[in-house]
């Protein structure tokens, strides 16, 4: 038995060494980090430079509210538009199913540098297609870039553009294990199509809606290529800076690496209890 | 002049065996036209030192400072032999890798040597006795006008002495140019315009010893208002690096203002009509006869630690950044400003430019090098700038009463960031 054992866990030591090596170990580091100042040599021991600082950093206040707006607007318009996206999908009057569900799975496809630049173009103040089209309307031009509220709408339509189709096809999958015939029931007891969607389709849609939920929720949390790549790292000002955007810039531009350690963790503990309210939500259902 | 660096390189070469014709090869990392402008060294470097290939690649600003700074807290695993660094930011690996970038004095930089730079672009680069870079070139501040724009508004370039005088140019422009806006900033990632103003006032985020805070001082108090009176005036829209250039190409945008080396920036990407339409003026002032010079930008090379060939890396650099030949070359084809002080003496700085208007363009942008007092940088340039660049945003945004109180409070943030004091 005891040798089983050994021979077990000398199978499962490449990966341990790289798991110590390469997780645990920076894991650990980081949390000693996050007590060092580190803004100059040698790094001293001094909790003041960063968790006395979090808890009253205006930047890192900023970065969150940021992160916590994106969580709050884009996540449920991009969920309530993938729902309304999946039930028009699997309309009967359809035509051309398989090439609309690819097209709007698509986006997804493409690498994230090509839609930025394609997105930094779109909505270039002065000759993108946004502004142009909505000049030739009437309606005056925004500076996507230069206004904060403009450039945060810009970050939610990219990221609601990128991923809504890929929460329709699974939210697609959860409509078509629905039974056909509960909707036949309900036609024969008269129940209008609006009805039938609010009280048989969405009711036996919600563990679905929920998976979607908590996989968007993780996604914005984690945030960094669209505030990085589209309004230029963050801008304006910081106005899209999210928790990963002021992460990295603290470790890797500023090196201040004890502070980013801090901010880490505490993203990490943000994570954890947003986890567990959703552990919580999902319990409440059953 | 030119003959004897040349063989005085040569020696010092020949000295440290490189010369021998032992094949070597060198990586190098730059951004933009600087990448570029190495890349026109390489003829005249070869004639030297045949024996020395040198790989340039050329990357964007971004891509080049957070790869070093990733490479360099990794213990220099995956840096090149030589990267290009901005002056301003070279502290932040000073202090906190002093080992990261190579000891060139280690490498046969003399005392003397130092000397051919001028004296702000060395201290910065000097800790102790170490040297951790080589100058390359500065950025005396200059408005770069589309000639044609003004002169259909009627409005002379030379009468636009104070930022006032730039506010009333910019509206008679833009109203006699259908779709063009005066003026570009990197609004939305950089506070480069309110630095450039504030160093022409003689103020920036630290004080010259980089020991206090000096942000809300009354010349960058007056920057920020400037900043936000062309802003009101719908003079000035946002765009980054390549936007500013598109706009340029594009006949969207009157003026830019920057440092000399974007010449070869501006030159190499617009349209070949527009050749002989641009011309350069000095930057306005904040009240009629103030200072009307200011620095922005400027890098340097330096060689990695972790380099196998640092002996050939320092002939490269030396020959393209500390002879004659190296920097005029760089002037004339990519309008990088030498700091190495014997090139601004080349017969070719007095040379005019067609593209320019037959302006003597250099000639002007050298004239006002010494009465530059550039901003010092610290390890904290970083923090600084981000708390800079929120805070002009939310001033611009009417989130602050005046420029003083918001810089105020830009000073506190950054006090708080950095432990450094706010000067009295």
């Amino acid at each position: 038995m005891r040798l089983r054992t050994t021979t077990a866990y000398g199978f499962l030591l490449p990966y341990l060494a790289i798991f110590a090596a390469f997780w645990l170990w920076p894991i650990v580091y980081s949390f000693y980090l996050s007590f060092m100042s580190t803004r100059r040599l040698p790094w001293s021991f001094n909790p003041g430079m960063t968790w006395g600082r979090i808890v009253q950093d205006p930047a890192f206040f900023n970065a969150l509210g940021n992160t916590l707006t994106i969580l709050l607007i884009q996540v449920p318009v991009m969920i309530a538009l993938a729902t309304v996206l999946a039930v028009l999908l699997n309309s009967r009057l359809l035509m051309a199913k398989g090439l609309l569900r690819f097209a709007f799975f698509a986006p997804v496809v493409i690498g994230e540098a090509a839609y930025a630049a394609v997105f930094r173009l779109m909505f270039n103040s002065e000759f993108g297609i946004v502004n142009k089209g909505m000049e030739a309307v009437g309606l005056p031009g925004i500076q996507w870039f230069g206004n904060p509220d403009a450039a945060m709408a810009v970050i939610i339509i990219a990221v609601t553009w990128r991923w809504v189709g890929y929460n329709a096809i699974i939210i697609l999958s959860g409509l078509q294990s629905i039974p056909e015939d509960v909707y036949e029931a309900a036609r024969l007891d008269n129940v209008s199509p609006r009805q039938q969607f609010l009280y048989i389709t969405l009711p036996l849609l919600r563990p679905v809606i929920l998976f979607c939920l908590v996989l968007s929720v993780i996604g914005s949390m984690q945030l960094f290529a669209e505030p990085y790549l589209i309004t230029n790292q963050g801008g304006p000002g910081g106005a899209t800076e999210t928790l990963g955007l002021f992460l990295y810039r603290q470790g890797f531009l500023n090196l201040n690496f004890g502070y980013a350690s801090a901010i880490a963790y505490t993203i990490a503990a943000l994570a954890v209890a947003i986890s567990l309210l959703n552990l919580w939500l999902g319990r409440e259902r059953t | 002049m030119k003959n004897r660096l040349i063989a005085a390189t040569a020696i010092i070469a020949s000295t440290m065996g490189v010369a021998n014709g032992e094949p070597s090869d060198i990586s190098v990392w730059a951004w933009g036209v600087a990448a570029s402008s190495l890349e026109s060294t390489l003829k005249g470097f070869n004639a030297v030192h045949p024996e020395i290939t040198v790989n340039i690649e050329q990357l964007g600003y971004a891509q080049v400072k957070s790869r070093v700074l990733a490479a360099c807290a990794a213990g220099g695993t995956g840096l090149p032999d030589v990267f290009q660094f901005q002056n301003i930011e070279m502290e932040l690996i000073t202090a906190q890798f002093p080992d990261c970038a190579t000891d060139l004095a280690e490498l046969g930089f003399s005392n003397q040597d130092g000397e051919k730079f001028p004296a702000f672009k060395m201290a910065a680069l000097k800790s102790g006795d170490k040297i951790h870079g080589m100058p390359w070139d500065t950025g005396p501040v200059m408005m770069f006008y589309r000639r044609d724009m003004y002169d259909k508004a009627g409005v002379d370039p030379d009468a636009i002495k104070t930022w006032d005088d730039f506010v009333d140019a910019g509206k008679q422009i833009q109203a006699a140019n259908e779709g063009v806006v005066m003026t570009n900033d990197n609004l939305n990632g950089g506070a480069e315009w309110f630095r450039m103003i504030a160093n022409e006032q003689g103020c920036g985020y630290f004080s010259s010893d980089g020991e206090t805070i000096t942000i809300n001082q009354p010349g960058c108090v007056a920057a920020l208002e400037v900043l936000k009176t062309v802003s009101d005036e719908g003079l000035l829209t946002a765009g980054d690096f390549g936007e500013r250039l598109q706009n340029a190409a594009a006949n969207a945008v009157a003026t830019q203002m920057n440092g000399a080396w974007f010449e070869g920036s501006l030159r190499t990407n617009v349209p070949e009509d527009q050749s002989g339409l641009w011309g350069m003026y000095f930057m306005p002032s904040v009240a009629e006869g103030g200072p009307r010079a200011a620095n922005v930008g400027g890098s340097l090379l330096a060689i990695a630690n972790s380099s196998d060939n640092k002996k050939a890396a320092y002939e490269f650099v030396s020959y393209a950044l500390g002879t004659n030949e190296g920097q005029v070359t760089m002037l004339r084809e990519y309008g990088l400003v030498p700091s190495l002080l014997s090139a601004l003496d080349d017969p070719y700085v007095g040379e005019t430019r067609e593209f320019w208007g037959g302006q003597k363009i250099w000639q002007d942008v050298l004239s006002s090098l010494d009465r530059i007092v550039p901003a010092v940088g610290t390890p904290f340039f970083g923090d600084a700038d981000q708390v800079m660049q929120a805070t002009q945003i939310a001033y611009l945004n009417g989130e602050f009463g005046t420029a003083k109180e918001a810089l105020d409070d830009a000073a506190q943030q950054i006090s708080f960031s950095t432990g450094l004091p706010i000067a009295e």
